[in-house]
Order: structure tokens, then C-alpha cells, then sequence
């Protein structure tokens, strides 16, 4: 047998590529809009951002996790595909929550490649036209069905788990846990796409129904529907760059790690994509977080090098404006429409850094309890 | 509609038992207000439970009281009726119960081991004495306690005890890991005392453990698996034949053995042998000693990293 002899691998992005649109529906219960209509809606608002046209996509990339089982709908790809005039070539991606950052990472692929000059990647989540049992259900096909499932444990209670170790080795208090959200939620109140857009005093996410001791109805984000698209092109420019984008991958169960107060996930991705961008966590202004659950954001915060272990909970008190965190609201104000969030989270960041002229920020997306984590590095340059 | 929908599923997961049917700590605990359909709709609190052997295991604890469970808390495993599919599956669950007043402290991550397992004559002693010469600033190797009289080849890695002694040392908690390796000629105990182990934390370097299944374990529920970075080493061969050949003719022809000890350390070679097989979430690594260099490359990498890390 002949073998061609092994190419170097290129572990950082090989081609400059621009992020030249971007759009979303609100996030919340579209009663009245279908998988196809948020979709559209989505790609409708990134075209526009857009200086192309949309026979410049050469391709689609669709981010969703729950389709088949809530939708009853599978072969995304084409519908996205069908939505534009000269139906471009498409395919889907899953990985759980992070599937968004993931389509992103495979559409960068396919740029880099040159198989592609501009790819449409899009994200969507249609959650609310089933019960919260089936919902709840559906989305444990995230977690290890095996391992984590037989035993009665729910998303809620993963963390659950996870929320009451850090608790006892760090010692976070209740309070800490409600600050995470309360700021979350203040920060939505300027962001119209937002599914909740009043600040929550923290008194009241403390006193909220207890959901998987110690984590409350208010730590946890809710179920939502929506999408987010945006396009990337090595053809057309824009002000904002791709910098880096790394995806890593864990055990899926949290039974074979050494610890569960930490996600080796984000850590080695953050380092891989600020060794690729050439910058430190001390250049970042704006950081978009995966905050499923309160305690979830502390840990990323500290995952991703911004704080020691057990002191994320300091840049929350302190109230870290070097970088900003989830400064649109994060997945807890804003709703987690799974798959939309990766991309949405990308887009928010650009946004970002436009209005403040900053120059990098981060998007730090994973799925289930931190099994496979993207990271974005987005620059800004004015 | 249960988590666990296919009876195919269940039975796989009913094979796990075995595995999950074993003492523990708890590490972590949450209490479900609402637990997945196809459950019993009460209540449900589930534990991440650290198994004796170091695995980690989810069950559902066997308490009406939540609030008075504890980290750290030692538990006892039950298998009870979990649920009725949807189908009419009974599904059976280890779930686990909390022993009233036993509670160890938590664990502080102390530092790494690194631990050589391997059949006898597969050249653990010969991989550690070189890497601890060749990097002697960043690991040392930890001294045996033995009760075994000494031999003419033996070089400075045992501390020689009497048996009275080894016990009583193991009494007081001074040794940490023990274990007993099956002789027909003599009452051979060997072990390690937490003292040498942590002077070596102490100094800054990594200390390198010689063990066998008894002591990795031991050390594993001492220090924690985390802190363990265990390496298997096995003989080149792709069957235990073969394995087992090359294993015999290296006993042979270091000519330190008898033949009827050399029987013997066949003997118990082939269990470990098959340890490795069975344990295979002891091991971070599984290493052929083929091509020594090769070994102490890769084990310099591994310590390197621990001590960059």
C-alpha cells in the first residue's frame, strides 16, 4: 500500500477571514415561528449586515442539537440550503451546546481550504413546542447516557454537582451564585434581542425555586428558540477578523475526570487560541461566557485564565469592566437556544468590540458539562 | 418517556453494576426537585460517589434527610428496584447509603506519583533506578519497606524491617500502601511510608513508586487516583504467550533467582497480567519495554511535563 507522506499539521488558522455579517432573531418562545422562519429570519438580518449579496455564499454550515426529537425535523442543511436563491452545498454540525462555535470552526475549515470563499454558518434552536420533561430529557443526550443518566440526574443536577464541590473546596456562598446571575441579567436590560430584559436583584434569584440543590430556578438558563447566523469570507473584508478558533473535547462523563470544579476542555482551548492569536487574557476587553448556570460562568471565568482557581468569583464582585463579561446578558438573560448560542455568542462579541473600539474579545462556548469547548478570538481593527 | 428507553440499554447498564457495587466517598451531592420522567416523581438526590478502587461512580442516595449529608462522607452500596420502563422493564440501580458518623476530610491535591506496575522481571527496578540517576533533580525513588531478608544484588532500594515492625509501622499509619506478594518460602510484606513520599514532595521533586495491583491501589485511596500518573510496563509480545516467554528467559538470565522462585514470579505474572486487562482505568499509560531508551524518553517526557505542569 502506498502512503503519501504525512503534511505538517496546521494547528492555527492558515488564511485571514473576516467576519463580514451578522444577525439573530430574539431569543425566547416564538410561539409562532417554525425552525424554517427563525432560520430565515436570521440569515435575512446577516445578509443585510453584510457588504455581499447572497449568491456570494458558497456554502452553509447549520449548528442544532434537538431537531429530530422536538421538530421532528433532521436534514437542516437543506432547508438552510433552501432559503437562498442558488442553494449552496450544506451540512449540519452537533455538538451539543457548543455546536454553534463548532460550525464556526468548520466553516473556517472549508475557507481555509479554498473549498469556500464565503460561508454562512447558522445556528438554530426551536425548544418551546414541547413539554419541559421532554425538553429536559432531550438535552441529556448531552451528558453520558450510560454513565450519567441511569442514575436520575438531570442538566440542572450536573451542575448541581459541580456547584456544591466548588462550594465546599472554594467556599462560595449562595449569594456569590445569585451576584453571577443578577449581573447577567443587568447587563441585558440594553439588549433587544434579549429573552429577559429587566435586572433580577440577586435577593430574589436566592429565593427562587430550588431546582438541584444548591442551584435555583435563576441560576439556570432558560429554554428558548431562536437563531443566530453570520458570514465569514476570505473574499469580501470587514473590520473584524478571525483571530483563533480552537475546539477541544473532554471525557463525557464527569465520573472520569480527575476533577469537576475545573473543565480541561476550556482551559486547553484557551490556551491554544491565545497562543494562536499571539495575546494574553490581559488583552481581552469583551468576553462573551457559557453561563448555562451561574456556577458555570465561574468556572470558565477561571478556565480561561482570567482568574485563579476558586477568585473567579472576585471579577463578579469587583465588577470587571477589563474585559466585560456577557455584557449582552449571556446564555442566562438571553435565552440558550442551544445550537444558535455559539454563533450569537461570536456575534455579540463583534458587535462589542465595534461600539468600543476595543481591539480583541473572546467567545467561549461548550457543550454538556464542558466535553467539547470552542473559543473564538475575535480583532477589531478600526 | 425514561432516560433509559431501550431494554438493551438497561442490560448494559445492569452489567455495570459489579463494578459500582463497591464502598466510597461522596464527593459531590445535589438534590433534584423534579428528576427525569420515568423516574418516581419525589425528590431524588444523586451523588457523585469516589469508589474504593478510584473510580467514580453516580448513584442515587439511599436519605429522606439530604440536609444532613456531608463531602467527604463514607458510604455502602445497595442495589434497589430504580424504576418500570414504559415497556415493563424493572430497572435495578446501585444507589448508595451514608455510614452514620464516618466522614474523611477533603482532599487536598498533594502532588504527583509516578508509579511503575509491571510483572516481575519486565525491568520496573532498571527503568527507575536509571531515570532517577538520569534526572535525579526532578524525581527520586521512593524506598521500599520490605520484610524480606536481604539479597546480594540488591542495591539501595529497600529499607529492611522485621515483620513485627512493618506491622506495627502500618498500625500507626506510617505505611500507607502495603501489600503481601504470595511466597512459599517466606512471609515477604513490601510497602511505603508516607514520610518518604512527601519529604520528596517537600524538596521539589517527583517521587517514582515500584508497585504491583495491591499498592497502586492503595496508594490511589490514599493520595487520590488524580495524583497517581501510573504507568504500566509489559514485555514486548502480542499474546500473553509470548509475553510470558519473555518474561521467563529475562528471569533466567539475570541469574538472581532460583528455579522454583523463578516459578513462582512466572506464576504471579500472569495475574498481573491479566490485572492489567481488567484494571485498565488504573493506568495512564501502558508502556512496552521493548527498546529501553525508548521507555526512559518517554517517562522523562511524562515527568518533565508534571513538573512544568
Amino acid at each position: 500500500m502506498h502512503c503519501a507522506p504525512t503534511p505538517t499539521l496546521t494547528p492555527f488558522l492558515a488564511s485571514s477571514v473576516s467576519l463580514i455579517g451578522t444577525g439573530q432573531t430574539s431569543f425566547g418562545e416564538h410561539w409562532d415561528k417554525g425552525l424554517r422562519t427563525l432560520m430565515e429570519e436570521a440569515v435575512h438580518a446577516a445578509l443585510e449586515d453584510a457588504p455581499c449579496t447572497e449568491l456570494d455564499v458558497d456554502f452553509v454550515v447549520v449548528a442544532n442539537m434537538l431537531a429530530e426529537r422536538v421538530s421532528a425535523q433532521a436534514h437542516l442543511g437543506a432547508i438552510a440550503s433552501s432559503l437562498l436563491p442558488h442553494r449552496p452545498p450544506a451540512i449540519r454540525v452537533e455538538a451539543a451546546c457548543a455546536s454553534g462555535s463548532v460550525a464556526v470552526h468548520t466553516a473556517l475549515s472549508l475557507l481555509e481550504s479554498n473549498r469556500a470563499q464565503t460561508v454562512l454558518v447558522l445556528g438554530v434552536e426551536k425548544m418551546t413546542d414541547v413539554r419541559n420533561e421532554e425538553i429536559a430529557a432531550a438535552l441529556m443526550g448531552a451528558a453520558d447516557s450510560e454513565k450519567e443518566s441511569p442514575s436520575g440526574l438531570t442538566f440542572p443536577g450536573i451542575f448541581g454537582l459541580i456547584a456544591r464541590r466548588y462550594m465546599e473546596e472554594y467556599g462560595l456562598t449562595r449569594e456569590d451564585l445569585s451576584l453571577v446571575s443578577a449581573r447577567h441579567h443587568a447587563n441585558a436590560a440594553s439588549n433587544p434581542f434579549a429573552q429577559f430584559q429587566s435586572p433580577i436583584p440577586a435577593r430574589v434569584i436566592s429565593e427562587s425555586t430550588l431546582v438541584a440543590d444548591p442551584l435555583r430556578l435563576l441560576d439556570c438558563s432558560p429554554v428558548s428558540d431562536g437563531a443566530a447566523a453570520c458570514l465569514l469570507s476570505t473574499k469580501f473584508e470587514g473590520p473584524v477578523r478571525i483571530a483563533a478558533s480552537q475546539v477541544c473535547t473532554d471525557t463525557l462523563s464527569i465520573t472520569e475526570r480527575p476533577t469537576i470544579t475545573s473543565f480541561a476542555a476550556t482551559r486547553e482551548a484557551a490556551q491554544r487560541a491565545f497562543a494562536e492569536a499571539q495575546i494574553s487574557p490581559i488583552d481581552i476587553a469583551h468576553v462573551e461566557l457559557h453561563d448555562c448556570f451561574s456556577i458555570a460562568a465561574l468556572l470558565s471565568v477561571e478556565d480561561l485564565g482570567f482568574a485563579a482557581p476558586g477568585e473567579g468569583i472576585r471579577r463578579y464582585r469587583e465588577r470587571s469592566t477589563a474585559p466585560t463579561f456577557n455584557a449582552s446578558g449571556g446564555l442566562k438573560a438571553c435565552g440558550h437556544p442551544v445550537g444558535a448560542t455559539g454563533v450569537k455568542q461570536i456575534n455579540d462579541v463583534a458587535k462589542q468590540l465595534k461600539a468600543s473600539g476595543s481591539r480583541w474579545g473572546l467567545a467561549h462556548n461548550f457543550g454538556g458539562a464542558g466535553a467539547t469547548c470552542g473559543i473564538h478570538i475575535l480583532e477589531y481593527a478600526s | 418517556m425514561s432516560t433509559i428507553r431501550h431494554p438493551a440499554a438497561a442490560a448494559r447498564a445492569q452489567r455495570e453494576h459489579r463494578s459500582k457495587m463497591q464502598e466510597g466517598t461522596i464527593l459531590s451531592f445535589t438534590t433534584i426537585a423534579h428528576p427525569p420522567e420515568g423516574f418516581p416523581q419525589r425528590q431524588r438526590t444523586v451523588a457523585l460517589i469516589e469508589l474504593h478502587d478510584g473510580t467514580k461512580a453516580l448513584g442515587e442516595m439511599l436519605t429522606s434527610t439530604p440536609d444532613n449529608l456531608c463531602i467527604g462522607q463514607q458510604v455502602k452500596p445497595h442495589r434497589r428496584l430504580s424504576h418500570i420502563t414504559a415497556q415493563g422493564l424493572r430497572v435495578y440501580a446501585i444507589c448508595y447509603e451514608a455510614v452514620a458518623g464516618k466522614v474523611a476530610p477533603l482532599r487536598v491535591f498533594p502532588g504527583y506519583i509516578l508509579s511503575l506496575t509491571g510483572p516481575s522481571g519486565v525491568g520496573k527496578t532498571t527503568v527507575c533506578t536509571l531515570l532517577s540517576t538520569k534526572i535525579g533533580e526532578y524525581a527520586q525513588r521512593v524506598p521500599i519497606v520490605t520484610t524480606r531478608e536481604p539479597k546480594p544484588h540488591d542495591g539501595d532500594e529497600y529499607a529492611y524491617v522485621t515483620a513485627r515492625e512493618f506491622h506495627m509501622l502500618r498500625k500507626r499509619g506510617d505505611i500507607i500502601a502495603a501489600t503481601r506478594i504470595p511466597s512459599t518460602t517466606e512471609e515477604r510484606w513490601y510497602g511505603y511510608r508516607s514520610q518518604d513520599i512527601e519529604g520528596i514532595w517537600k524538596s521539589g521533586k517527583i517521587p517514582i513508586v515500584i508497585t504491583e495491583m495491591g499498592l497502586l491501589q492503595e496508594l490511589a485511596g490514599h493520595y487520590g487516583r488524580r495524583s497517581i500518573l501510573s504507568c504500566g510496563l509489559l514485555p514486548p509480545g502480542k499474546s500473553k504467550r509470548v509475553m510470558l516467554s519473555h518474561l521467563l528467559h529475562r528471569l533466567r538470565s539475570r541469574g538472581r533467582d532460583s528455579e522454583a522462585s523463578i516459578a513462582e514470579r512466572m506464576q504471579n505474572a500472569e495475574k498481573d497480567l491479566l490485572f492489567f486487562e481488567e484494571q485498565r482505568h488504573l493506568f495512564d499509560d501502558l508502556i512496552i519495554n521493548e527498546d529501553l531508551e525508548r521507555v526512559l524518553d518517554l517517562l522523562k517526557g511524562r515527568i518533565l511535563a508534571l513538573q512544568e505542569g
